[in-house]
This record gives C-alpha cells, sequence and structure tokens, in this order.
C-alpha cells in the first residue's frame, strides 16, 4: 500500500490555515548562520502543534539573491544555503507525516539574468534559446506599461551590450521577462512546475503573474493570453496532480482578480490573495469605523465555488497600499508610518505587532476579524508570536530578522557565531528575543501565542469560516463590524468593536428568532434571539464570536 | 446499490464503533463500495461519509449484505459472511470499486491461513472495531472509522514481527482501500491468543483473591514492555521506527497541549453531576500542578509507541505476557498516534489502568484492593521496566523519569475524563478519582 497522508479533498485549501515562511530566517539546522531545510524539519512539531495546515515558503530555487529569491537562476535546484534537492524532499514527506501541506513560492514571468537560459539568449541570438527572452532593436514597445519599480528603474527595457539589444523587464533589471509567445518557454515552464509536483510539492503561489504576455497599446497587464496560459497551467494539474493548488499573487482590484479564478467554474487558479481587505482593516481599527471593510467586502465580487481568497494581515513585503486612494494612503502613512524609514515603494515596511504598537486587544481583534472572513488566512512566520521589526535594515529585511525561539543565544535560531547570523535576531527591550520568543509562550498560558493556537484550533473546528456565506450585518453603530457566515446548519455570528471605548449595539437577528447564540469560546449561551433587535455589549477592541443553535 | 440516508444514519449512529455519539449527523452517503461476493447472498464493503452539521466529516467502513433483494447493513451478522475477507486474503484478490480498488493480502509464512474456516464468532465489547474469531484460531480485527495512511496496528505488529519481538500474536494478513476518497487500512487478520486470560479481567479476578500473585506477574508485565520499547527503537535505518531526539520545544508543546485540554475538559464538566463534585471547579489546581512538573526537565528519546497501553491490551497465556491492540488511542487522528513519542506515555498508560483496576475491583467484583496495592503494583511494574528498557530512550536520572512520567499519567487522567462521559457516564468516577489524587498530591508534596 503506498502511502497517502490526506484524504482527497481538492477543496482542502478552502479550510485551511497557511504559514509563511522565509527559510533563510527560520531555523539554522547546520550552525551557518541561516535558516535551511535541516532546520525547518526541527520545527515542523511546533507548527503541526500550532494548527498550520499548509506551509508557504518564500523563493528557495538556486539565485544570486539580488531580489530575495525572486529572481531565480537555475529552476531545478535549492539554493545551496537551504540545502539540496533531496532535503526538500524529506522536508515535504516529513511534514506530509504531521499533516501539513507545503506550497512554494514560483516566479514564471521572469528569470535572473544570471539563468543560463538568458546568457545564452543574449550570446547566441540565433542559438535555440535566442528567441526566449522579449528582446527588441529599440526601447519604444509596450510604452503604455507601467514601470512598477519606480524608485530604481527608469524604464522596463535596459540595453544589453552583449547582443546589441534591448531586452523587457517589468521588475528590476537584472529579471529578464520569459517571452512567453515562444511555445517553448510555455513548455519549459510547464516542466518546471511538473519536477516539483513530482517530487510531492502540493502547489505554488505564482508571483507576478499578471505580466507574462506583452501586447503593444495595451498596459501589459491580465491579457487575455496569460489567461489562456494558466488555463492550461490549471488543465495540466486537474489532469495529472490531483488536490494541489495555484495561487495568484495579482496585487489588483478585487473585480480584476477573480478574472484570474477563471470561467464559473474557476479553470484558472485556485486561490488569490484578498489585497485590498488589509490596508482597510488597519484603517478600520485605527479610524474606530468598521465602514472600510463593509465597503471593500461589498466591492468584492463572488468567486466559483471551488475558489478561495488568501487572506493575511501582514506578509514578507511591505503592508502595500498599491490598492487604496490617494487620501486613504496619506491617512495610513500618517497614522502607521510615522519615521519615513518605514516607508517603501507604496506601502509601510513593519510587522504587525509594531503596525499595533504591540496592542494585545488591538491584535487579537485584527486576528479575529481576519479568521472570520470568508477566505484562507496565512499567518506570517514570527507575527504569532507578536514579533517586531528593524525598520534600519534596508530593502524588506526588516520584516525578515531570525525567528525568536528561546531566550538564549542567537535566539535559540542559530548555534553559529552571532557576527554569521545573516541578519542579528531583534534584542530591542520590547521586542528583542529574551522578551518575545516561542519557548517562554509556550509556557505562559495566557500567551499571545497560546491564544491563537487555542483561536486556530476553534477556526479549524467550524468549516464555515473557510466555507460558509457572508453576509454583512450593519447596524446603526459604525464602530461595530459584524456579520453572519453559514455553512449547512452551522451559523456563526461575528461582532466586532473596533473602537478603543465600550460599545453596545442592537443588531436585527430577526432571521433567527428562536435561535441561541452560544459564544464560541467559553461555550457560554446567551439569551435566545427574540423578536426585538439583539443586543450586545462590548468592551473596548472587544468581540464575540457566536454560533446560532437550536435551543436544547 | 442505492441507500436509504436515513436508515443509513439511524444505523451507522447506533453501532458501538460509531464515535461521534455527541455529535448531531447532518448527511451520510456511501462514498464506495467493493463487492466481496457475487453469489446469493452478496456481500459487499462500503465506505461512509457521516457528515456533521458542523461540516466536519468522518469516513466509516461498513459491511453489508444483500439477501434477496434485501439490504442488510450489519453484514458480519451473520457468520458464514466475514471469511470471505479472509479467504480474500488467502488469495490475494484485488478488488475493483468504483472510486478505487480493495487489496487483500496474506503474510508470507503465516501458517494459520491453510484451512478452511468452519467457525466464526464476534468479539463483544469493542469501542471502535469489529473483530471476528474465527475456530480460535484466526482473529479479522475490522477498522471502523477509516483515516488515510497505514494503520499503525498493521505496520507495528509487521515491524515487531521482523525484529524478533516475541510478546505478541502473529500477523496473518491484511486489507485495504486505495482510491478517490483516501487510501487506508481496512483490517488485519492475526493469530488468535487461545486460552489467554485477559490483562484486565485477571486484575479484577486477582487483585482481592491473589494480590502476591498478581504482582509478581507485573514485575514480569514490566520487563516484556521495557523488551518492547527496547525492540521499537532497535533499527536505525528504518525511518518510520528509528529513535529521535525531540525537537527543543517538545517539553513546550506537550505542556501546552496538556494544559489546554485540561481546560477544555473542565470547561465541559457539567456541575450538577455529583460523581464529578471531587474535581468540579478545581481546573486551575490540576494546571498549577502540571507548570509545576514541566517546570524544567529532560525528555529523553521519542521513539514508536503502543500508544494506547493499560491491562485490556494485555493476556496472560503460557505463564507469559501478550501484547494485543497496536493501534493507538482510537480517539486520535492516526497521524498523531504514528507520531514519535517518549516510551514513558505507554507506561503511564499502564500505570493509570492500576489506579483503574483497583477502583474497578471494588465497583465490579465487590472485592477490596488490599491497602497500598496500587503503590506495590507501579513499584513492581517499574522495577521490571527499568531492568530491560534501553536507558538511552528515557530521561537521565530517577527524578526526570518521575516527573514526566506524571505529567503523561496526568495527560491520561484527563483524556479519560472526557472519553468517560463522552461513552460511559458511569465510570466517569474513575478518572475523577484519579485527577482528584493527583490535585492531593500537589497539596501534599511542595
Amino acid at each position: 500500500m503506498s502511502e497517502q497522508w490526506f484524504e482527497r479533498d481538492p477543496l482542502w485549501f478552502k479550510r485551511a490555515i497557511f504559514y509563511e515562511i522565509h527559510i533563510r530566517g527560520f531555523f539554522d539546522g547546520n550552525d551557518d548562520g541561516a535558516g535551511d531545510f535541516r532546520g525547518l524539519m526541527e520545527k515542523l512539531d511546533f507548527l503541526q502543534w500550532l494548527g498550520v495546515d499548509c506551509i508557504w515558503l518564500l523563493p528557495m530555487y538556486a539565485s544570486p539573491l539580488r531580489d530575495g529569491g525572486y529572481d531565480i537562476a537555475d529552476f531545478f535546484a535549492i539554493h545551496p544555503d537551504y540545502g539540496t534537492v533531496d532535503d526538500f524532499k524529506e522536508f515535504v514527506e516529513q511534514s506530509h507525516q504531521r499533516g501539513i501541506r507545503v506550497i512554494a513560492d514560483l516566479v514564471m514571468n521572469h528569470t535572473s539574468s544570471d539563468h543560463p537560459w538568458f546568457q545564452e539568449s543574449r550570446t547566441d541570438p540565433a542559438g535555440p534559446r535566442g528567441d526566449w527572452y522579449v528582446w527588441s532593436d529599440t526601447d519604444e514597445l509596450y510604452r503604455d506599461a507601467r514601470v512598477i519599480f519606480v524608485d530604481s528603474e527608469p524604464s522596463n527595457w535596459t540595453f544589453d551590450p552583449v547582443r546589441g539589444q534591448y531586452y523587457w523587464h517589468r521588475f528590476f533589471h537584472h529579471q529578464p521577462d520569459l517571452n512567453y509567445e515562444n511555445p517553448e518557454v510555455q513548455e519549459a515552464m510547464l516542466n518546471v512546475l511538473r519536477f516539483w509536483l513530482d517530487l510531492g510539492i502540493d502547489g505554488f503561489r505564482l508571483d507576478a503573474v499578471p505580466y507574462l504576455y506583452e501586447r503593444d497599446g495595451t498596459n501589459c497587464e491580465n491579457l487575455p493570453e496569460t489567461h489562456e496560459y494558466l488555463k492550461r497551467v490549471r488543465a495540466e494539474i486537474d489532469a495529472r496532480y490531483p488536490d494541489r493548488v495555484l495561487l495568484a499573487e495579482a496585487n489588483q482590484w478585487p473585480e480584476d482578480v477573480v478574472a484570474y479564478f477563471g470561467n464559473s467554474d474557476g479553470d484558472e487558479c485556485h486561490m488569490a490573495f484578498h489585497f485590498p481587505v488589509m490596508p482597510r482593516m488597519f484603517m478600520a481599527v485605527r479610524r474606530e469605523d468598521a465602514t472600510p471593510m463593509y465597503e471593500i467586502l461589498e466591492r468584492t465580487p463572488s468567486i466559483p465555488h471551488n475558489a478561495q481568497w488568501g487572506l493575511f494581515l501582514r506578509n514578507h513585503d511591505e503592508l502595500t497600499l498599491e490598492m487604496v486612494t490617494d487620501e486613504e494612503r496619506d491617512y495610513m502613512y500618517t497614522e502607521y508610518a510615522k519615521d519615513p524609514r518605514m516607508k517603501i515603494n507604496l506601502g509601510i515596511r513593519r510587522r504587525l505587532a509594531p503596525l499595533l504598537d504591540n496592542g494585545r486587544d488591538e491584535i487579537e481583534l485584527m486576528h479575529a476579524i481576519l479568521f472570520s472572513l470568508p477566505g484562507s488566512p496565512v499567518v506570517y512566520y514570527g507575527d504569532e508570536i507578536g514579533m517586531g521589526d528593524n525598520v534600519y535594515l534596508g530593502d524588506r529585511d526588516g520584516v525578515r530578522t531570525p525567528m525568536q525561539w528561546t531566550g538564549d543565544r542567537n535566539a535559540g535560531f542559530s548555534r553559529a557565531d552571532w557576527a554569521q547570523l545573516y541578519l542579528q535576531p531583534l534584542m530591542d527591550p520590547v521586542y528583542g528575543y529574551q522578551a518575545v520568543n516561542i519557548e517562554a509562550q509556550l509556557r505562559t498560558p495566557t500567551s499571545y501565542l497560546r491564544w491563537l493556537h487555542r483561536f486556530i484550533a476553534l477556526r479549524k473546528e467550524h468549516p464555515v469560516f473557510g466555507l460558509g456565506t457572508y453576509q454583512p450585518l450593519r447596524s446603526d453603530n459604525s464602530r461595530i463590524f459584524a456579520h453572519i457566515r453559514r455553512w449547512e446548519e452551522d451559523i456563526v455570528l461575528c461582532v466586532h468593536n473596533v473602537a478603543r471605548s465600550a460599545q453596545a449595539v442592537q443588531l436585527d437577528l430577526s432571521e433567527y428568532v428562536g435561535l441561541v447564540p452560544e459564544e464560541m469560546f467559553g461555550r457560554t449561551s446567551f439569551p435566545a434571539i427574540g423578536d426585538l433587535p439583539y443586543l450586545l455589549t462590548f468592551a473596548p477592541r472587544g468581540f464575540f464570536w457566536f454560533q446560532l443553535r437550536q435551543p436544547r | 446499490m442505492s441507500f436509504d440516508e436515513r436508515s443509513l444514519i439511524e444505523h451507522v449512529t447506533q453501532q458501538r464503533w460509531y464515535g461521534a455519539k455527541s455529535r448531531a449527523v447532518a448527511h451520510s452517503q456511501v462514498l464506495d463500495s467493493v463487492v466481496l461476493r457475487t453469489a446469493e447472498p452478496q456481500f459487499a464493503l462500503a465506505l461512509v461519509e457521516m457528515r456533521y452539521e458542523t461540516g466536519a466529516h468522518d469516513i466509516y467502513q461498513l459491511l453489508y449484505a444483500l439477501r434477496e433483494g434485501e439490504l442488510e447493513l450489519d453484514g458480519l451478522a451473520d457468520p458464514a459472511l466475514p471469511r470471505e475477507l479472509v479467504s480474500a486474503m488467502r488469495s490475494g484478490l484485488t478488488l475493483q470499486g468504483a472510486e478505487g480498488i480493495a487489496e487483500f493480502r496474506p503474510i508470507e509464512g503465516f501458517a494459520g491461513l491453510g484451512r478452511e474456516l468452519i467457525e466464526a464468532r464476534s468479539v463483544g465489547a469493542e469501542q471502535s472495531n469489529t473483530s471476528i474469531v474465527f475456530d480460535e484460531e484466526l482473529i479479522l480485527k475490522v477498522f471502523r472509522r477509516l483515516e488515510p495512511g497505514i494503520n499503525p496496528e498493521l505496520e507495528m505488529l509487521r515491524f515487531l514481527t521482523e525484529h524478533g519481538y516475541p510478546n505478541i500474536a502473529a500477523l496473518g494478513g491484511w486489507y485495504a482501500y486505495s482510491g478517490g476518497p483516501l487510501g487506508a487500512t481496512l483490517g488485519i487478520l492475526q493469530e488468535f491468543v487461545r486460552g489467554g486470560l485477559d490483562g484486565w479481567e485477571l486484575a479484577l479476578d486477582e487483585i482481592g483473591r491473589a494480590p502476591e500473585r498478581f504482582l509478581a506477574r507485573l514485575g514480569r508485565l514490566g520487563e516484556v514492555t521495557g523488551r518492547m520499547h527496547t525492540a521499537l527503537a532497535s533499527d536505525p535505518n528504518e525511518p518510520a521506527f528509528c529513535s529521535e531526539t525531540p525537537s527543543v520545544e517538545s517539553l513546550g508543546l506537550l505542556t501546552a497541549t496538556v494544559d489546554e485540554e485540561i481546560e477544555r475538559v473542565f470547561l465541559d464538566l457539567p456541575d450538577d453531576d455529583e460523581r464529578l463534585a471531587p474535581i468540579v471547579g478545581r481546573g486551575e489546581e490540576v494546571r498549577e500542578h502540571l507548570r509545576l512538573l514541566t517546570h524544567a526537565g529532560a525528555t529523553g528519546k521519542i521513539i514508536r509507541v503502543h500508544g494506547d497501553y493499560h491491562l485490556g491490551q494485555t493476556m496472560w497465556v503460557d505463564d507469559d505476557w501478550v501484547i494485543l491492540d497496536f493501534e493507538g488511542e482510537p480517539a486520535r487522528s492516526l497521524t498523531e498516534r504514528r507520531r514519535k513519542r517518549s516510551a514513558l506515555r505507554d507506561v503511564a498508560g499502564m500505570l493509570r489502568s492500576f489506579a483503574y483496576a483497583a477502583s474497578a475491583a471494588s465497583l465490579q467484583h465487590e472485592t477490596e484492593a488490599p491497602e497500598g496495592w496500587e503503590e506495590q503494583a507501579r513499584a513492581r511494574f517499574l522495577d521490571g521496566y527499568l531492568e530491560t528498557v534501553d536507558p538511552a530512550l528515557l530521561p537521565a536520572g530517577q527524578p526526570a523519569i518521575d516527573r514526566l512520567l506524571a505529567v503523561f499519567e496526568l495527560e491520561k487522567a484527563v483524556y479519560e475524563l472526557r472519553y468517560e462521559l463522552d461513552n460511559r457516564p458511569e465510570w466517569v468516577g474513575i478518572p475523577v478519582a484519579g485527577i482528584q489524587r493527583l490535585i492531593e498530591q500537589t497539596t501534599a508534596t511542595p
């Protein structure tokens, strides 16, 4: 009998808790100062305990690391700092043994300029890879495509003195775009996918997916050809690799992102991130007004039954403010990035706890709102203990410091010399590893980690959060964010007070007269719902989740 | 074959092996079925999904018969039919369902399969499986609640057999399903231990009548247990079994898990049940006790363990013990049950079982265990155990062993409390007494 670790469940990702890992920063298994797969394997018990269903790995491929590994130099090799392909395979198996799936970042749009494909292409224009990148004699084409990295790149074209032509790149100039017009490139990328799927990986987060094709006279984003290719990828997965998942990174408005789920039966990506909801959660808490939350969810179209939103509070990138108005962006900068060092591109490079001034109530409230929404939540490593950031580090390194495992040397992250660490762990009195670490929070029953653990378990007990319908429940108190989730017999009422002050609200629950709200944490029954509006009172930043049950 | 959903729900929820008695079932359906016998009466196995109101679900194995067009949902009721399962193993059949296949396989060199089976009887009083004994020679265990992956019972018996551990009943064959819904072991065939005395019954019998003799047997049980752990950790080349050093967090994770389980169980305790009176409202004391025990400590190695070790899993036969039922705690998930753990977890299970036996002797057999019997039983068992177990598997030093053992005993007692509340409320007094004793120990020893 072959080993099978999971029930066949094509919709597993709809009920999953994702956990995002920066391998370099997680745990050092070979004492060289940087995290690796050996180290990651040692920490799987912790992730299993936490209730993680799926690990999302940042890029792990061979790379010169000029863009955090999103510049891949060999799609079939693991970066030597992290280990080998065999280590990766063992890691996937060990994860599966613990009931944890694994997805990894994959960049399809471009390669590193170090990639042998590019080197061949530039030196041998007539050769087999001559047409694998987007070359042009001029920099005139595709003028309507915006430059994304405005801080560092003057143009999407860069002149290559070796080949004597310009090449196209939507991101850094050392990341030439692959030419998807070439059928060989299409096939080569499918081979990359097959290679990792055959090793047992459970899916991919597809980085920068809107930019695969270029067409003059368009902004070169979300083109029909790009969708056609994604449909081809999906068909291949459906045919040969059941229960795997494609997660699209398309930082766009929800009405544009839904195109990446494909047609109404969902024939492109299984999941896509819901980017705009996140800044609005921060806005709601700061303004003490739930309106932005209601509005963005109203603006979110329905998605195919077999698709799911990915939701997150923070991740390895900046808190992106592309999907807000200018006015809203100014507000966010004023409130959350008081030091200009905290800004990067169009966003704020801070972790969750510092963004919320380390307020325990606020952190819990934000997780409650996140976990209550339709979608699958992603927890960013370190945020489960409220790690801080270091805004004095360059680029986004400030939110990628070593995981704080213990109060011991190097935060228990590595046994290498302090100076040898890829980055030094935080040492400040509030967020430093002696104050904030896994070991101490595990031991403290009232810690944030222990709270989150119980909260994750609660969410997982109720598939309604992943599968159910969402029905907003507006009231005349704009400081209250309330909604009903419903799936089969399970009806859940989630009510959150985004204000700093105590609040009362009267909710119209006339649809549920006779049912008894049972608070889900403590399983306390509240008075049955009657004909009058249902009155609830809240502590500052308080929230209640109720299951609406038949009276016993 | 079409099934009526209501009668399916009614049938499954009434079975002893149905594990979710406290949950409301919303739906039920057959995911796949595999026909084992086409002649009249037809006999087949089915994977039945039970969906609960919260949307969670379980998959159960059902064996049903079709007699003159009449559906009989309990196909094992007719003793002639389970024989089909054994003969399918003997022939090494692979049978096709709509969504997958059922494979039946014999274990090479197992002699017990050579002859025709005449008689079959089912074993009563089982919680999570159904077992059939054939001619007092073979026992077929049908797993009811299915989970993806190899069943630990099959895996463990195979390993122990291959590594020459004598105190088990030989494995004869197995059958499994793989396909759309899941891949899972469905059942195993083993040598039936004849003329054996169930360890639990023996305990109840001898505690009052011949306490000294039983204490001697427990010394032997300790030795057999120590050897079992040593054998389970004996193959460094077998990744599923080699001993490992637990992660740095392991004690913290264990403590957090037990602590939260205590919290949850105490939250659910009904306050109007007088059998619970000694512990109701004392959850915080129990948690405090746990914190004291785990404040610092070593964990030893982790290995594959029995997982559900108590007197009821042992049998006294031909002047020695046979260890049975390597399936692990049925209420835990299969990946959980296959995880490596401290060997002391098994030891704690057995020690709790002595406490159980002492209480049950007076409850059921109306005989009282002699004063101090439980302490002596523990000491005898532990002496035997520590003599034979590979010391490298345990934490260094007796105090560390004692502390870790106490943590596992607490975990066990809390687990028992929930189990009895859900399944056998009339037994709830036993874990209550156990937990009460643990709290009182706290107040006695600083």
